[in-house]
């Protein structure tokens, strides 16, 4: 991988291999196989592609990676990290060389910044930006700003180097939940910023873990960008509907429904699209991959899909109404449109009306 | 009963048509005509069954001439056409739409719905009854006549006659002279005739189109009157119950028509007016004189079968029972007294009464068919063809009955029945129920 | 109204459920009621003796004009059963399909018991099945043919679209598009359907009712059964 070249040459971190921390941190080679066949079955490759993958992040050097958080909440931080035991997943990020990341590192104030400009300096041009949280912009730039730098020249700056950027979480890849409605700082996400490098968005509030280094270790495999859909994100992951993969499916083509959270269709763990799940309009592996090592997702718990992994899911209207309820307007709107047909009736009628007393007049 | 006792039609309509002078309008004046008479013609009504017609021709297969000839042009609607254009162009609410998408109708057009408004469509509305949105099209098609009419595309039988009987009170030169000497003749029977009697409860219309050629009907109806005890009149300044101005399409000539009968019955103080067996003469006396005179009248029109119903319920018409189905005759229900006027059960118990077993046809009451020469299409030379084809239907369903007679109250319907059966060489009797009550008195 | 769409990263979803179907209801209120007007032309006086109750005529034969004798009815066997087979499985396909009743529960606030999606798929499939041979008849039959319209053609349309799309979204049969790109081009197949219904004969479905009335009380004015 041409980008990890200089890497090796200025990073110490970057001499070991990633099977190396893996092996030192006592993941077995089955632990290892399964994690790789996991990730090629998630990126859809063939099972012949399996070794592919456990040689290319077994040989993978260290790549240096940094983590900018911007206006954001550490939710994405808090979903990778908080996994209930050590993971695979959670090692593969102990297995690149992540540079900067101000939550987790333990420097802090201009230490912290140094590290950072080090290690832009170092692998400029190679290294991958990861990036939580949105952008606020214009005249509300300086809202969101870590030791006195905006977050907005922050990332301008940090993106310049960067081989690619991977943005995690929804607010890095279309503005979340600061760009909702009223989008008090003008906030957007990494791509309405950056338009001249390769972006993968790995959407969600927050992304699943196993999507994040998935997404991870298709890089380290192929040093490319995966397949994206026309919101950029990976197909792999990001390729298919909710509704599609959903266990309670066929609930739903039964016409078996919940339709509220403590009746009997609620405890019999009918589909939830009465009471507003998103699945049908969700691109997400939530249905597939589950939270907490498969333990569950949002709609096996109980509650109907927020469709978090979409752009401004937030201002979809509520999260609990269904689907195909659409917003038609108000009584309001109704009585004053009526009011106008009547008022056009009134006025077609009365002039068709003289129109015909003309005729008649004539006529007699 | 004979052929010859009512006149042919046609050859009176010939006889009409010679007189008429082909029309000095220019296209645009003819179109502007029609047009304005349509805009004056359309009510409320008419608008809200054109915004509901779905074009599902149905109305089709209720239409004699459609279901006889199988030629789409007969569809009801279709003959409601102009009508429709103009409206949509000029009154409805979505006019501006209309104008943007539709053109206006042109002379060729109103040439074309000639044929249409008038050969084909007898105003039997039955396709009034079976549209399945409720449109009422049958009173379209006369606004369609109107139009025509006053663009002076009448046809010229109908023309020449709706302009003689409104200037000079006669239909082929038989007026209240002509009158006289009927009644004269009656008379000669020893039939007694109360003719222009000061003051009467009951007036008796007649019509030139019965006496033409023969004195029968009135003489029946002037031997039922008497009796039946009736203090009755015929009046030479009103009693012709035709009205060409109707038949043509010419509203003025019309109320001017009826207008004569009202008149003539408020002067003699009538409470009833007896409409002669004249089909189409009973709803335009009965249900359009009276507005088109512009007040409620102080009698009632009756017709013929209704009185002699009455009669019949009151006790003062006796009749001659021949004995259980001693004849078997079938009823022949005019549309413009059944389903155009609403009397279908007097004739009917004028039937039972005379003991006759009746076998009704398929279609009848309300649902009956046309007997194809009703609303002026039985004087009308071009549309013999059509006629005929449309009489075949009647003819069927009368001989499915299996009945030796068929008894009728309209003078139309009796010339369509009587022209058929000569023409047919057909093997039924035609009796008018006039005729049939008057030989069988008590 | 104010559910927060902006236009802003508005998806064709959000914009067939949100100002499509906004506008589109605007339009066809307006447009409905001002077609209406049609009522409040000239209204001849009738000055003639009733022989029948005009109100009682005119509100039975809202009723009986469904069913007509069978002297008539005989010959309009076909047009008479699938106009009924058409418009019974269109609105049981219209209000009982979950997703559509969930529509009429955000406008009405109330919801009723729906059917299983096979249920509603197979009756969308036989309602198209329907308008494919209604619409065969229509180019095919003379009669049809000399009174059809523009209006007919696009009012057929309009009828199919939302059939067409709707079985396409729950079929998931998409032509590559996404599911929720198939809805919102159902929905916006509605809004079509609503822009176009005061300007053409979808009309109907509102003028059968006072014409019906109108017919069946200018019978029984007469004394006839209409």
């Amino acid at each position: 991988m041409e980008w990890q070249g200089s890497a090796e040459e200025h990073s110490m971190a970057a001499n070991n291999t990633v099977g190396d921390v893996l092996r030192a941190n006592g993941v077995s080679r089955r632990g290892f196989m399964k994690f790789c066949a996991a990730t090629a079955s998630m990126m859809a490759l063939p099972p012949g592609m399996v070794s592919t993958v456990a040689a290319a992040i077994e040989n993978a050097r260290r790549p240096s990676v940094l983590w900018l958080p911007f206006q954001e909440c550490t939710g994405c931080t808090e979903s990778l990290t908080r996994s209930h035991t050590p993971t695979v997943e959670g090692l593969i990020f102990d297995a690149v060389s992540l540079d900067y990341h101000h939550t987790l590192q333990a420097a802090a104030g201009q230490r912290a910044e140094d590290a950072l400009h080090k290690a832009m300096e170092e692998n400029y041009g190679n290294y991958l930006l990861l990036v939580d949280g949105s952008i606020p912009t214009g005249d509300y730039e300086a809202y969101s700003c870590t030791n006195g730098h905006t977050h907005l020249s922050m990332l301008k700056e940090a993106a310049a180097g960067a081989a690619a950027i991977v943005t995690i979480g929804t607010c890095a890849a279309y503005g979340g939940i600061p760009k909702a409605n009223p989008n008090p700082t003008e906030a957007v996400g990494v791509q309405d910023i950056i338009k001249d490098k390769p972006i993968i968005n790995v959407p969600g509030c927050p992304p699943i873990p196993t999507v994040i280094t998935g997404v991870l270790a298709h890089y380290l495999t192929f040093g490319t960008i995966p397949e994206l859909d026309k919101f950029g994100r990976p197909m792999a992951f990001y390729g298919q509907n909710i509704h599609d993969r959903c266990y309670r499916r066929p609930f739903y083509d039964r016409g078996q429904f919940a339709n509220s959270f403590d009746d009997e269709g609620a405890k019999k763990g009918y589909c939830l699209f009465k009471l507003g799940c998103k699945g049908p309009v969700t691109y997400n592996a939530c249905a597939t991959l589950k939270w907490n090592e498969g333990v569950s997702w949002p709609v096996q718990s109980g509650h109907g899909c927020l469709g978090c992994s979409e752009p401004d899911f937030w201002d979809k209207g509520s999260f609990y109404r269904p689907v195909s309820a659409a917003y038609w307007g108000d009584v309001k709107t109704i009585g004053i449109t009526a009011a106008a047909g009547a008022a056009a009736a009134l006025a077609a009628g009365a002039l068709a009306r003289g129109k015909q007393k003309k005729a008649q007049e004539e006529q007699a | 009963m004979s052929a010859t006792m009512i006149p042919d039609y046609g050859v009176l309509g010939a006889r009409a048509a010679a007189g008429v002078k082909p029309t000095t309008l220019s296209d645009d004046q003819q179109v502007a005509r029609a047009k304005a008479a349509f805009i004056a013609g359309m009510t409320g009504d008419m608008a809200t069954y054109l915004e509901s017609c779905i074009h599902c021709g149905m109305c089709a297969e209720a239409c004699h001439f459609y279901i006889a000839t199988g030629d789409a042009k007969y569809t009801p609607i279709y003959k409601a056409e102009p009508l429709k254009k103009v409206y949509r162009r000029e009154l409805a609410p979505m006019r501006w739409l209309y104008r943007l998408t539709t053109r206006d109708i042109t002379v060729e057009d109103l040439a074309d719905w000639q044929e249409l408004a008038y050969d084909s469509c007898t105003q039997c509305g039955r396709c009034s009854l079976l549209c399945p949105m409720g449109i009422h099209i049958q009173s379209m098609i006369q606004v369609v006549r109107n139009g025509l009419e006053a663009a002076g595309m009448a046809p010229a039988e109908l023309q020449a006659l709706c302009e003689e009987q409104s200037d000079k009170a006669s239909i082929l030169g038989a007026g209240p002279d002509k009158l006289r000497e009927v009644v004269e003749r009656v008379r000669a029977q020893g039939i007694e005739v109360p003719l222009d009697k000061d003051q009467a409860e009951v007036m008796v219309l007649s019509s030139a189109l019965d006496f033409l050629k023969d004195d029968g009907v009135v003489a029946a109806t002037a031997r039922i009157m008497n009796k039946v005890g009736a203090d009755w009149t015929i009046r030479s300044d009103g009693f012709e119950s035709a009205n060409f101005g109707a038949l043509a399409g010419d509203v003025r000539a019309q109320r001017r028509i009826s207008n004569r009968i009202i008149d003539a019955a408020i002067a003699t103080g009538a409470k009833k007016v007896i409409v002669a067996e004249c089909g189409h003469a009973y709803p335009v006396l009965r249900w359009e004189a009276a507005t088109l005179y512009g007040q409620e009248l102080p009698f009632e029109f009756l017709s013929v079968a209704e009185f002699l119903g009455q009669e019949l319920q009151a006790g003062r018409l006796k009749l001659k029972n021949a004995g259980n189905g001693a004849s078997h005759v079938t009823f022949h229900d005019p549309c413009k007294i059944g389903r155009m006027g609403g009397s279908f059960d007097d004739a009917r118990q004028v039937l039972d009464a005379l003991g006759l077993k009746l076998t009704e046809m398929e279609s009848h009451g309300r649902t009956n068919l046309c007997c194809g020469g009703g609303g002026g299409v039985a004087m009308l030379k071009s549309a013999q063809h059509i006629r005929e084809q449309a009489f075949e239907l009647k003819r069927e369903e009368v001989e499915r009955t299996g009945a030796q007679s068929v008894v009728t109250a309209c003078n139309t319907c009796m010339q369509s029945l009587e022209m058929g059966k000569a023409r047919l060489n057909w093997d039924k009797d035609v009796v008018n129920l006039v005729n049939l009550v008057s030989d069988s008195l008590a | 109204m104010n559910e927060g769409l902006y236009l802003q990263g508005m998806s064709l979803l959000d914009f067939a459920r949100g100002p499509a179907l906004r506008w589109a209801v605007a339009i066809f209120v307006i447009g409905v009621v001002w077609r209406l007007g049609a009522l409040l032309l000239y209204k001849r006086q009738d000055l003639s003796r009733p022989r029948g109750a005009t109100f009682a005529g005119g509100a039975k034969t809202l009723l009986t004009r469904s069913a007509p004798p069978h002297e008539l009815e005989k010959d309009i066997k076909f047009q008479h059963y699938s106009g009924y087979a058409w418009h019974i499985s269109m609105f049981i396909v219209l209000l009982f399909g979950t997703p559509h009743m969930l529509f009429f529960k955000g406008i009405l606030g109330f919801g009723w018991p729906t059917l299983p999606t096979v249920y509603i798929t197979v009756l969308s499939v036989l309602t198209t099945a329907i308008l494919l041979v209604l619409l065969a008849r229509r180019v095919m039959n003379p009669v049809l043919r000399k009174i059809s319209t523009t209006d007919d053609y696009i009012s057929w349309f309009m009828a199919f679209l939302p059939f067409l799309t709707g079985l396409m979204a729950y079929m998931h049969v998409t032509f590559g598009m996404r599911y929720e790109t198939v809805l919102a081009l159902h929905i916006l197949s509605i809004c079509l359907l609503l822009v176009w219904f005061p300007f053409g004969k979808l009309m109907h479905a509102v003028m059968i009712w006072p014409s019906r009335y109108k017919v069946g009380a200018a019978f029984a004015r007469r004394g006839v059964r209409a």
